[in-house]
């Protein structure tokens, strides 16, 4: 039975959901984090996450579809033209949907500013910070013997390091840095004209987000063995979700 | 002559921006259409996209996406028949095998069917407003704006009814 009897339930889902400005998060994950009732419920909110992405039916639109609807857009562009007369009907209808958006958005704006929160922050400075210096790379290769090594005995953590050129995401290197305040792995990879990187730092037992956009970069974190793990990147969603499959089924 | 000459340009125009902005959330149309009314899904996208295209000159810009999933759900609820059209409908477990697998070994390849299909039926179960909130948060990944935009409810209720559909799955799969 999930127990939402804190009051600040709805914060802490918010933050998971890396809905909290800056500000707003420190003070969530603190709470959730010293909360019993709020700590099982981002467990449970996060594992469930996990299994809908991984296990429930997302369904795609069947070619046939796509070809009707586009025939019919088509036809109907040909039949406006003729009468020079759209239908207003859902004119209306769409303006309503708008009025009740835009509620909506102020009522938001008044409870919720821009989405962030402190480990993405920290990750999120960590990434930019080393893209403006150029210095993204202290060991420059390709092989994942080398990478590995290279980190033992500059970072605590032994981070998942493999080349996954074959699927588009080539090893290219790897830092140390800093989130929030602890050592970090840093596991550099390029896509095309892309760069990813996977952080990896120890986990203390801190919630983590699962994910989040802050100054154009994405980023999705999750728990493996004694790591808490994140990848950023400025790549379109789905290719950033591929790239942290590859990663979480490569077993090392 | 002349006229026409000023229409025809505009009109395949706006075909093209909304081939642009419309189209490519045709997926995610379909997916929501399918967990809210599965057995007319086809239908209600397609009534959904012409009645989008029509309205288009009426969306100014902001969420493409968020817009076009507020028609669908109007289209899936104004067929009025939600709720019939549920209790005869099939569970979405079919074609749970066409989830990408990375198991080779058939056993634990049946075993992920399996959970597929328990997880499939449990978010099946759900109330409608749960179970709409829950999709677009975990598989469309919007934002409590861009959901409180598609479902019309103010942030406040998207919040509380996703924390009330994550218990309830969980309760659900116990």
């Amino acid at each position: 039975m999930t127990d939402m009897s804190c009051p600040e339930i709805l914060r802490t889902q918010a933050w998971l959901d890396g809905e909290l400005d800056e500000a707003t998060a420190a003070e969530a994950e603190r709470h959730a984090n010293a909360c019993a009732a709020c700590r099982a419920f981002v467990a449970d909110a996060a594992a469930l996450s996990d299994s809908m992405r991984e296990r429930a039916a997302r369904w795609t639109a069947p070619p046939h579809l796509r070809t009707r609807i586009t025939a019919a857009i088509a036809n109907d562009s040909r039949r406006v033209r003729i009468n020079l007369r759209s239908e207003n009907f859902w004119f209306g209808a769409a303006g309503g949907v708008g009025l009740s958006a835009l509620a909506a958005a102020m009522v938001f704006f008044l409870l919720l500013p821009v989405a962030s929160s402190t480990f993405l922050e920290s990750v999120t400075d960590a990434h930019t910070n080393a893209l403006m210096s150029h210095h993204t790379i202290e060991v420059v290769s390709s092989n994942h013997h080398t990478v590995k090594p290279w980190f033992a005995g500059r970072v605590e953590v032994s981070p998942p390091v493999a080349d996954f050129a074959a699927q588009g995401f080539a090893l290219v290197g790897g830092r140390v840095a800093r989130v929030a305040g602890a050592p970090a792995a840093v596991v550099v990879y390029r896509h095309g004209a892309h760069e990813v990187e996977l952080f990896a730092w120890a986990d203390k037992g801190r919630l983590l987000p699962r994910g989040g956009v802050s100054h154009g970069y994405r980023t999705m974190f999750w728990k493996e063995g004694d790591l808490d793990l994140a990848a950023i990147s400025d790549m379109e969603r789905g290719e950033l979700e591929k790239f942290v499959q590859l990663v979480r089924s490569e077993k090392q | 002559m002349v006229l026409g000459g000023g229409i025809v340009p505009s009109m395949d125009d706006r075909r093209r921006r909304f081939e642009a902005q419309a189209l490519p959330h045709l997926d995610a149309a379909y997916n929501l259409a399918r967990w809210l009314a599965p057995v007319d899904a086809e239908d209600i996208v397609q009534d959904a996209m012409l009645r989008a295209f029509r309205a288009f000159d009426g969306f100014r810009g902001g969420d493409a996406k968020a817009w076009l999933l507020a028609i669908v759900r109007n289209c899936s609820r104004s067929a009025g028949a939600d709720a019939r059209r549920r209790a005869h409908a099939p569970l979405p477990e079919d074609d749970a095998g066409a989830i990408a697998s990375g198991d080779a070994d058939p056993e634990a390849q049946a075993t992920r069917a399996s959970e597929s299909r328990r997880l499939n039926g449990a978010i099946t179960l759900l109330p409608n407003e749960f179970r709409e909130v829950l999709i677009l948060r975990e598989m469309e990944e919007m934002s409590y704006r861009e959901i409180a935009e598609t479902t019309g409810a103010p942030i406040g209720t998207v919040m509380s009814r996703l924390a009330r559909a994550r218990g309830m799955l969980k309760e659900k799969l116990l």
